[in-house]
């Protein structure tokens, strides 16, 4: 039974694309399913930079769906990686070149074919996001530890529960263990009190990321990565896997979370009587 | 907006009362004498009719309506069951039941009261003109008594919103990040200034309160 998981976040530049290219090659790589990632964020394309395959685009999404070539001349089979395929984006074309409904019967095509069907998202709440999710039946919502990206993923969350998404998952990127531990960025436990919607991984800020980014080799390839472990996880956890979550190998516990832990009590404590509020 | 509890139509042979039933007798007794008391020689004789909308008349209470009538000449016309006309509408406070989130973006406006089965996140709007309830946590903004109930509250069982207004008070939190109480809280408007309340404590007294009550 193949599955068609939109990776989105609202706000732009918290990895979503990294997010796509590690989970279609780790579920290539790892469990051996036959994936294909689309690029959805046409106009932006970057999916093919990450996945170091620009210089082997021919056709792309917009040429598939104007019918301009067959589907399979447009797929990019990943040589490292045996049942990875990339659908690139045009650059060149804006978002308006595709339809919602375009999508939908290209997501249904493609799902013939495939184990997975992996979109990569653009920013935004637009044209875009609603092409992105048009044929997708699951949602992953990346978001970074940062007030503004979290707002907007509880947006993201707000319009995929209008339009009928049950149960998006939550993946929470470049979290820094030291940043959080001294009271500097928000917790997980902070996002998830608010987006309250499941946790399916965290991933740490890790430098290696970015030269993998450049190489155009994902992370999750690579043995000595802490974020490619996070995304070896998320894999797994996809595949249906129990994997316990990042936050206690990949984020040292510190002292007074442990005792919280302890006792069940979060970082607050109650105050005597209500405040007065000033206008 | 203080609805007239009584509205007084005139018929070919008479008058229609319409009694919109939801304070006391006295109220609407009241109010038809004062009108009949202004309009003496307009109203004087023919025949009333009377239809009562969100409840019904007791026959004591029909007879003293009938002896009011009396005084004017008027007959109060002998109608068969059932005398009441309950209608469906609420015309007070309708309730409106969320049982969701509301998520940043989303915004939610009500005429009557509102009661979220959920949290209220940042950047989200809760907009009604009866009270408002938060059975989670109160994060975004809410304004209660929108179109100017000053009596209108806003509780919550975290309540740690953006900005709260209680019909023409905005407030805002203190800038110095507080603590953050762990109980329930109401905030309502004291002297033109919005207060917040723990929960417990607003119980509490109103409970003091009859107690001395019944002292
Ligand atoms: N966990 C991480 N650690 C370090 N850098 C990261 C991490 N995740 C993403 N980045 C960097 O952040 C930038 C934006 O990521 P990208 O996946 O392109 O975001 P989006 O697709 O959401 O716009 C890229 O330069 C990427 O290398
Ligand atoms: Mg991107």
């Amino acid at each position: 039974m193949s599955q068609v998981l939109v990776i989105t976040s609202g706000k732009g530049g918290v990895g979503k694309t990294t997010t796509t290219a590690n989970i279609g090659t780790g579920l290539a790589l790892y469990k051996q399913r036959k994936v294909v990632m689309v690029d959805a964020d046409i106009g932006l394309r970057n999916l093919d930079v990450v996945m170091g395959l620009e210089n082997r685009i021919v056709y792309d999404l917009v040429d598939v769906t104007h019918g301009l070539c067959r589907l399979k001349q447009a797929l990019i089979r990943d040589k490292r990686f045996e049942n990875l395929y990339l659908l690139p984006a045009a650059q060149t074309k804006d978002k308006t070149a595709v339809t919602p409904e375009q999508m939908e019967k290209l997501c249904d095509e493609l799902r013939k074919e495939f184990d997975y069907v992996l979109i990569d998202c653009p920013a935004g709440i637009e044209q875009g996001f609603k092409n992105a999710i048009a044929g997708a039946d699951k949602a992953i919502i990346v978001t970074t530890p940062e007030v503004s990206a979290v707002r907007d993923a509880d947006r993201i969350v707000g319009l995929l529960e209008a339009s009928g998404f049950e149960e998006p998952k939550l993946l929470i990127n470049r979290i820094r263990p030291d940043m959080v531990k001294r009271g500097d960025m928000m917790s997980i436990d902070d996002m998830i009190d608010i987006l309250a919607i499941e946790l399916l991984g965290v991933v740490p800020e890790d430098e290696k990321i970015v030269v993998s980014t450049n190489r155009g080799e994902p992370a999750v390839a690579d043995e000595s990565s802490r974020a490619g472990q996070a995304y070896r996880n998320i894999t797994r956890r996809i595949e249906g896997e129990e994997v316990p979550l990042m936050t206690l190998e990949e984020v040292e516990p510190t002292f007074m979370d442990k005792l919280r832990m302890l006792f069940g009590l979060k970082n607050r404590t109650a105050k005597g009587d209500g405040a007065k509020w000033t206008f | 907006m203080a609805l007239d509890p009584v509205v007084i139509k005139g018929t070919r042979d008479g008058i229609t009362i319409i009694i919109e039933r939801y304070g006391d007798f006295e109220r609407v007794k009241n109010f038809i004498y004062e009108k009949l008391e202004s309009g003496k020689d307009f109203f004087a004789g023919g025949t009333a009719r009377v239809k009562v909308k969100n409840g019904f008349l007791s026959d004591e209470e029909y007879m003293k309506l009938e002896q009011l009538l009396k005084n004017y000449n008027m007959s109060l016309k002998k109608q068969p069951y059932p005398r009441s006309y309950i209608f469906p509408e609420q015309y007070r406070s309708p309730i409106l039941l969320l049982k969701r989130t509301i998520r940043s973006g989303q915004k939610i406006s009500y005429k009557g009261t509102v009661v979220i089965l959920g949290d209220v996140n940042p950047g989200s709007e809760v907009v009604a003109c009866g009270d408002i309830l938060v059975m989670g946590v109160l994060r975004g903004m809410a304004h209660a008594g929108a179109d100017g109930d000053i009596s209108a509250i806003v509780a919550a069982f975290r309540l740690q919103p953006t900005q709260l207004r209680i019909a023409g008070v905005i407030s805002r939190p203190p800038e110095e990040k507080q603590e953050v109480p762990r109980f329930p809280e109401v905030a309502r408007l004291k002297d033109k200034t919005i207060v917040i309340e723990p929960y417990y404590q607003l119980n509490f007294n109103s409970i003091k309160r009859k107690q001395e009550g019944i002292k």
